[in-house]
């Protein structure tokens, strides 16, 4: 269906070539995974199949991609808009019209299908899709997962013969990623579509995949079956991480296979694991009986609660349920109805210049939003100034954090988790108590996860502070967190260490807790200790 | 499903009742104009975003009365009548002769700028049911194929700056968390960033989604043209030959409107 012959890419003003003599042939009814570190050219690899990449970005293609045996240099993309659809990494900057229904029938319009054609499909994918309730809603007022099956859908709608798919996950939920992965299963298999899908979470694709090309950014790439790549591949869900401290080399990759093979890890009996608690620090954050309500919907019902130094909390729950609005109030930018939030004793809403860089630090959901300056160097001066530290201690904290950014590069052309660094070392350089983190996992590869799980470890266990991140990460959770806070609705419905909350919740439950229930163990670390220690 | 009018019925309307209050130049006629826009307003828009125009158009409108009020009483030429409340006056060089500021209020005055920020205010609340009753977007599909590039920029336009408001306030919100003053260049770099990146992303998706790649395209919902249509049209019409028709062009869309309700009633 989609053949890449002798494909090279490369950018102009780039020194790195993208791809280099790839050669791939994708059948038709396959689901192809893309794998590779953030910036590596996932994205540039699936628009390449659409002529998006080079038609619209620039760059130089040698050797030729055909879909269905039309090679997109001799049709612009809107001729290839028939045979495949396309679902970008944000679906909301994707949408043209205004309502759940004009957006499904928009490229079918485009393409001069006939209106009682239209309704029927239009009527077939809104039942595929459970969107059938949603019809008449205008898409602003939609959630990211409903969004994102919006998206799937006006793909869809055109019957292509291709869904090409970058990062369909990063923003949902667990349980709205499990629903959509789900429709693109049932897609392939009932419908024979070819699907090609980029996505970090591997834990959360990497079962429904028949091949994966890994790419390793500079140019190399491997194509095999995910059993064949992931038996040495450095990115790889914890499932695998798993499966090579255990030693059992061909184990598969789903949790059923998993959990067949390793039965009698978990049958044996393990001394009871003695969770060290992290509370008995000073409180530093306290919420009483906080409300917050955004126009007519409450967002907030009366939370009471309270962090501890040395403590990370992370706070979890479906979209919508209030993680963000809780942030908010902690950093001073949402004004309570009732109740009141405290800091250190002050309200956090008077914070100002230096005493708030020193009490809390806030990592919105796009870092790029705390930059500006023109260059790494610009940056990381601005904030040793603000901060009143010695020049040059922002920039030495990140090299640290991630060795060889060159200091004059402009921040919009660093990867995802390179702008995340940047951001993180501007806010820590200040050491404030309270480190506030708004989504920070979104579009990071699992090194750059594994540096920030590392720092602010760190952070938090040496230099005593808090550190408050919400997160669908679960995996990310249960590296990182002390304590989980799950909100439901506006309401505080779980709030105890980790091992509790996400133990309790299949759905919120990592990879390795699902392998290796009832045993209480999150991550591969912990199996590994309660086997050395037996 | 709402059965919805054609949008250039709604915009021939506002236009024909903006051009007779101007006409008649009446501040009473005027509210009860706008009265019956709420009216119309109030059963004929959608449940969506633009359909919140008329509030904000009405409230930008009594800011308008309110600040009229204030510089015409203020500034200007004094209309002689009953006096209400004596200002003292601001000595003014010479050459500024005839222009006064502050002096006796009388109720002429006060009366006469009042009336003429309620036409002005009237016209733009006018405008405003106008783009609560259609979409933008809906009113781009009505408009010719030609004119299609233009099309392609009204869309990324319009669904920019509702986006380019939010990215605003929440960059604002991130530099003031970062404990810092806020500077205009430090708002605009992230947002034209941002703003750019956006608009190539929506560029790329209609390109790739067949936009303009082919000299026709099919209606989904084909705008129809109705009877009731060529009903508030042509009351629209007649208000340009005489300004009294404005009763007409007032009633034709309450007329629909019990139709309407005795429709669903039934």
């Amino acid at each position: 269906m989609i053949t890449f012959s002798d494909v090279s890419l490369i950018y102009p003003n780039s020194t790195k070539t993208v791809l280099e003599n790839l050669n791939l042939t994708i059948d038709e009814g396959e689901l192809v995974l893309v794998i590779g570190p953030t910036g590596s050219g996932k994205s540039s690899l699936l628009r390449l199949i659409n002529g998006l990449v080079p038609h619209h970005t620039g760059g130089i293609l040698a050797g030729n991609v055909s879909v269905d045996g039309i090679s997109t240099q001799l049709v612009k993309p809107g001729g290839l808009a028939h045979l495949i659809g396309i679902v970008g990494q944000n679906p909301a900057n994707g949408f043209v019209t205004d309502t759940v229904e004009e957006e499904l029938a928009f490229g079918m319009e485009t393409l001069n299908i006939a209106p009682d054609v239209m309704r029927k499909r239009v009527e077939e994918i809104l039942d595929l899709l459970s969107l059938a309730p949603l019809r008449n809603r205008s898409l602003a007022t939609l959630s990211g997962g409903e969004q994102q099956r919006v998206a799937i859908g006006s793909a869809l709608v055109m019957h292509p013969k291709v869904l090409v798919l970058d990062e369909p996950t990063s923003a949902l939920d667990p349980i709205a990623a499990e629903e959509v992965l789900s429709i693109l299963h049932r897609l392939v298999n009932d419908l024979g579509l070819t699907i090609v899908i980029a996505e970090h979470k591997l834990e959360r694709v990497i079962q429904f995949a028949d091949r994966i090309v890994h790419i390793d950014g500079v140019g190399n790439a491997r194509v095999g079956t995910p059993s064949q790549i992931m038996s040495d591949s450095d990115i790889a869900p914890p499932i695998v991480h798993l499966a090579r401290a255990l030693g059992l080399a061909d184990a598969g990759l789903s949790v059923r296979d998993m959990r067949r093979l390793s039965e009698d890890i978990r049958n044996a009996t393990y001394s009871p694991r003695i969770v060290e608690s992290a509370n008995g620090g000073e409180c530093v954050v306290e919420s009483k009986n906080l409300s917050c309500t955004y126009g007519e919907k409450i967002v907030l019902r009366d939370i009471n609660l309270q962090f501890h130094e040395g403590e990370i909390i992370a706070v979890m729950g479906r979209n919508g349920a209030g993680k963000s609005t809780l942030l908010r109030s902690i950093v001073g930018l949402n004004n309570a109805e009732k109740g009141s939030v405290r800091v250190q004793g002050h309200d956090p809403a008077k914070l100002n210049g230096s005493a708030r860089r020193e009490s809390v630090g806030f990592i919105p959901q796009e870092p790029s939003d705390l930059l500006y300056g023109q260059s790494v160097l610009m940056e990381c001066t601005q904030a040793d100034k603000d901060n009143e530290v010695d020049k040059g201690t922002t920039f030495a904290l990140l090299n640290e954090l991630v060795p060889g950014i060159s200091a004059h590069t402009h921040p919009r052309d660093l990867s995802e988790g390179q702008r995340l660094a940047l951001a993180l070392c501007v806010v820590l350089s200040a050491k404030p108590r309270i480190l506030i983190l708004d989504e920070p996992t979104r579009g990071l590869d699992y090194q750059a996860k594994n540096h920030l799980v590392a720092t602010l470890l760190r952070y938090a266990s040496v230099l005593k502070k808090t550190v408050i991140l919400a997160t669908h990460d679960v995996e990310l959770v249960a590296e990182l967190a002390s304590r989980v806070i799950f909100l439901a609705d506006g309401d505080v419905v779980a709030d105890g260490p980790t091992l509790d909350v996400l133990l309790s919740s299949p759905a919120f439950a990592p990879q390795v807790a699902k392998v290796m229930s009832p045993q209480p163990w999150l991550t591969v670390k912990d199996v590994v200790s309660a086997l050395e220690t037996r | 499903m709402k059965r919805m009018q054609h949008p250039l019925t709604w915009w021939i309307w506002s236009i024909a009742l903006a051009f007779e209050i101007t006409r008649l130049n009446n501040a009473w006629i005027s509210i009860v104009v706008v009265g019956v826009a709420f009216l119309v307003v109030r059963t004929f828009r959608e449940d969506a975003p633009w359909g919140k125009s008329f509030e904000s158009a009405f409230k930008l409108g009594l800011w308008i009365i309110a600040i009229r009020c204030i510089f015409g009483v203020l500034i200007g030429t004094p209309i002689p009548g009953t006096t209400l409340i004596k200002l003292p006056i601001l000595p003014l060089p010479q050459w500024m002769a005839g222009i006064r500021i502050g002096g006796a209020v009388t109720q002429e005055r006060l009366f006469s700028t009042f009336h003429e920020g309620v036409i002005l205010a009237a016209i733009l609340i006018i405008f405003g049911a106008a783009s609560s009753l259609t979409s933008p977007h809906r009113l781009l599909r009505v408009l010719p194929f030609a004119i299609y590039q233009f099309g392609l920029a009204l869309v990324i336009a319009t669904s920019l700056v509702p986006q380019m408001v939010r990215s605003i306030s929440r960059i604002k919100d991130a530099q003031y968390l970062r404990g810092q003053q806020l500077s205009l260049k430090r708002t605009l770099i992230p947002l034209l960033e941002e703003s750019l990146a956006r608009c190539l992303d929506l560029a790329a998706a209609m390109d790739s989604r067949g936009y303009g790649s082919l000299k026709t395209r099919s209606r989904y919902r084909p705008i129809s043209w109705n009877v009731s249509d060529t009903f508030i049209v042509l009351a629209a019409l007649l208000s340009f030959l005489n300004p009294y028709a404005l009763l007409i062009n007032c009633a034709a869309p309450l007329i629909l409107m019990r139709r309407k309700t005795m429709v669903r009633t039934s």
